[in-house]
């Protein structure tokens, strides 16, 4: 089962032409960023520098290639985040 | 190596939950701890920096000659000695580095853009020296208009800070403004939602810019060697931070800097950025002397960042029984003089505590002659919370619902979706509303003109990367080192978490913090993260650590190394087919290093996500003086989730220190401007935070929901606290006057003002 992979806080305007949503099968955080590259070229690097990500609500502080992607896992690309 | 870590189901922690003295007490207690100022060099040179009187003013020359050659002046710069940096965002989004900004903050080119914005500096062989030098520079300013509130800095005919500011996130471009971004984040359908709605109430609101008033000013100590290797000892967040910022504002290599962490007395978030070391590094190479330079009081609040004030507005429905259908939050924050105000996290935080299905943040960076806006303790959603869990009050009152009860009934669980995407992960939010219900003090009966209110608050907390290294001592004594600045305590905590994974005394363990050359990079202290991020660095290289120990104690019994278990801070033989031996020590192991392989350490670098939120949710009890105005806080109950306590004492301080910090922001703490935007408050007698004599004791509830990303349980705890006493005062002030305050602070003139308004 496919991951579904969603870019918020007006990344889908910026990069994608407004698509928000994305199906993708991978194992791991670099695959998902591999395929939206292809549909999207340039789009992985954007994401890689700009944002944070959360799998399965799980905020993480970087885009880590390494980390894992269970099927039908939601995959979230947010704006990174500061603390004091 | 999973299994050397305790389960306290199984077995209950030896040090984790306690309240050790911190290894750092003493020199701290009694004087000699290095802080920022107390490191002495010989030859050092005293660096001081002159600052620009003008709000807003253009900086049409500046001659610094006569400065120069005043003997005992070794050295003279402005911003015609930084590199030039390329206009860009780096990195991601919130907090993406402009250095072209930065190299601007730190040494205005060509405009001052706030009082107090440096415009050059000297470095001379005394202070009077110094000082006398500063006034012999002549800085030819064109004052222009200046604007400071958000909403005039928002109006088209503001003067304007850059002639060519375009505001991002809106297409299509409009024409250049101080609006450096807008944003927004939305669920649902949020027309449907209020039609559903039963009650709504909606409320505007202003928050004054606070600064986060760490007692100890900014300073460092910078030398460069003839070959240009150069060292930096400053008090920060994060001496890794320091040394990349400051070797990209001079075209220096990383590798050819080496920062320390002097200690720090204090920062909440406002030494997560410099201002002195790059100066004082091109003081240092002009001059050939280390340079040392310090801030006073006044360059602190008139030239560091404070956080934003706002404008807000907040609406929200709910039907008949409680249930929140739908929210919405306009959020304008001040980013003082470069953009980058923490308006996104407030968009963010505002209902994240919250299930309501159709909700909408949006947001406004917005730039004006103050400093440049800094992080401070959960940087904006303490602002977006005053506003939300006011309103939320309101609707409690008009409900007729115990607030408690009204938010208990709306509280996020795993599984709600956050207004910025993804669906909660963790519980614990409404265990920290649970645990108030059951306090004796939530009914207890009060006197007139006395209110109890109550507010919630929600953090990310953070992760990111943490280094550490763990060697064995000869005698059995470990040092333990990370890259993270001791605020908090984390050194303590540190040490508990490497003593409870290897099963000995946290008196073996000696804490310190490593310099840049000394462990590997470490993100700031910062963002409650230390204790999950560097605290999972420490427990994973003492897990190695242990398996080493485990191959010398086999190697000590000649059996394999499956052979060997590790319990108790000894090496024991795994079962009775592996033989009989007497187990080993780490100080009997440590021992025989060298005759089993040498020294015995290991490293561990990493990036751990999965961090879970913090809640907490907050209720007290004011009196007040109708007479006068006056706000006296009663009573402060403050209950958090952290996950689970480390150093139990620690937790307490941090909630404590937060809710008292949030008092101040409620009640007193202002910058107060004359006409010419020129701060009028620039000390502790009039910029008033909280003493000892104005509170009552901060009275904490730990809330303990296991983050099970973390070895032993925690969470971040040091920055959620913050959010919620803004509102809870303002409520419990409604609740004791019959009359809403919506703007902060609420001092006595305005609590005076609104009671009087009443007729």
């Amino acid at each position: 089962m496919p991951a579904r992979v969603v870019l918020t806080g007006g990344l889908s305007r910026r990069y994608t032409g407004g698509v928000q949503e994305f199906s993708i099968d991978a194992k791991n955080l670099r695959g998902v960023l591999k395929e939206l590259d292809r549909i999207h070229p340039g789009l992985a690097d954007h994401l890689e520098h700009e944002t944070t990500v959360a799998i399965d609500g799980e905020i993480h502080e970087d885009v880590g290639y390494y980390q894992v992607v269970k099927p039908g896992s939601e995959i979230f690309f947010i704006p990174k985040l500061e603390g004091g | 190596m999973d299994d050397v870590i305790p389960k306290d189901k199984v077995k209950p922690f030896k040090w984790v939950g306690t309240s050790p003295i911190r290894p750092d007490g003493v020199p701290k207690v009694t004087g000699v701890a290095q802080y920022g100022a107390d490191l002495v060099m010989p030859g050092e040179l005293h660096g001081r920096i002159l600052r620009s009187p003008h709000a807003h003013a253009c900086i049409r020359s500046i001659d610094t000659s006569k400065a120069a050659a005043l003997p005992g002046v070794k050295a003279v710069v402005t911003s015609a000695d930084f590199p030039e940096q390329a206009f860009e965002y780096l990195g991601p989004e919130r907090v993406a580095v402009n250095y072209w900004h930065m190299t601007r903050n730190v040494m205005a080119r060509e405009k001052a853009l706030y009082e107090g914005h440096a415009v050059a500096a000297v470095a001379a062989v005394s202070k009077s020296i110094a000082d006398e030098a500063l006034a012999l520079i002549k800085v030819d300013y064109e004052v222009l208009p200046h604007v400071i509130d958000v909403d005039d800095a928002m109006k088209p005919d503001a003067p304007l800070l850059f002639p060519d500011l375009i505001t991002r996130g809106v297409e299509p471009p409009p024409k250049p403004s101080n609006i450096s971004k807008r944003i927004e984040f939305k669920i649902g359908d949020l027309e449907k939602g209020f039609a559903a709605a039963d009650e709504i109430v909606e409320m505007s609101f202003k928050t004054a810019p606070v600064h986060q008033a760490y007692l100890e000013p900014h300073g460092c100590v910078v030398r460069f060697d003839a070959d240009g290797q150069g060292e930096i000892w400053s008090s920060s967040q994060g001496h890794f931070v320091v040394r990349a910022y400051t070797a990209k504002l001079l075209g220096l290599r990383q590798g050819d800097l080496r920062a320390y962490a002097a200690e720090i007395g204090g920062g909440f978030g406002g030494k997560t950025v410099i201002y002195l070391e790059p100066v004082a590094a091109l003081l240092a190479k002009k001059s050939g002397h280390p340079v040392k330079m310090m801030m006073s009081r006044e360059d602190v609040f008139k030239a560091t960042g404070p956080t934003s004030g706002s404008s807000m507005t907040v609406k929200i429905g709910v039907k008949r029984d409680g249930k929140m259908v739908a929210a919405e939050g306009l959020f304008k924050f001040q980013a003082g003089a470069f953009p980058g105000s923490p308006v996104m996290n407030a968009c963010m935080c505002a209902f994240a505590p919250y299930d309501i299905p159709n909700a909408r943040t949006v947001g406004y960076d917005v730039v004006c002659n103050r400093p440049k806006s800094a992080a401070y303790r959960a940087p904006g959603s303490p602002i977006s919370a005053f506003a939300v869990e006011s309103v939320i009050d309101a609707l409690a009152q008009k409900l007729r619902m115990d607030p408690l009860e009204l938010r208990l009934k709306n509280a996020a669980r795993a599984g709600t979706q956050m207004v910025y995407g993804p669906k909660l992960a963790h519980n614990g939010y409404a265990e920290t509303i649970e645990a108030l219900l059951k306090h004796p003090a939530w009914k207890a009966p009060l006197k007139k003109n006395q209110g109890r209110g109550v507010a919630s608050g929600y953090w990310f907390n953070g992760g990111g990367e943490s280094s550490a290294t763990v060697h064995v001592n000869d005698d059995g004594t470990v040092v333990c080192a990370t890259g993270s600045p001791d605020i908090g305590g984390s050194r303590a905590s540190m040490a508990i978490m490497c003593a409870e994974t290897l099963g000995i005394n946290y008196e073996q363990v000696r804490p310190i913090v490593a310099d840049t050359a000394s462990v590997g990079y470490t993100h700031v202290t910062g963002g409650s993260r230390v204790t999950f991020a560097t605290g999972i660095a420490v427990v994973e290289a003492t897990k190695k650590v242990i398996s080493e120990l485990c191959k010398r104690a086999a190697m000590i019994w000649d059996v394999d190394v499956e052979g060997v278990t590790w319990e108790d801070g000894h090496a024991k033989p795994a079962s009775t087919n592996v033989g009989e031996f007497k187990p080993l020590s780490l100080r009997e192991i440590a021992a025989k290093k060298a005759a089993t392989g040498g020294p015995i350490g290991a490293a561990a670098g990493v990036n751990p996500g999965a961090v879970a939120p913090g809640y907490a949710t907050q209720f007290c009890d004011v009196e007040v003086d109708p007479e006068t105005g006056k706000v006296t806080v009663l009573r402060f109950v403050a209950a958090q989730d952290v996950g689970r306590a480390i150093h139990r004492d620690y937790v307490e301080g941090q909630i404590q220190g937060g809710v008292v910090q949030g008092i101040g922001w409620a009640l007193n703490e202002e910058y107060v401007y004359d006409a010419k935007g020129r701060m009028e408050n620039a000390g502790f007698l009039d910029y008033r935070i909280p003493v000892a004599s104005d509170l009552p004791m901060i009275e904490t509830v730990i809330v303990e929901v296991p983050n099970p990303a973390h070895p032993y349980g925690a969470k971040g705890v040091a920055e959620v606290n913050i959010c919620p006493p803004m509102a809870a005062i303002a409520n419990a002030i409604d609740r004791a006057t019959g009359h809403r305050l919506t703007e902060l602070p609420m001092s006595p003139r305005k609590v005076l003002a609104a009671i009087e308004s009443k007729g």
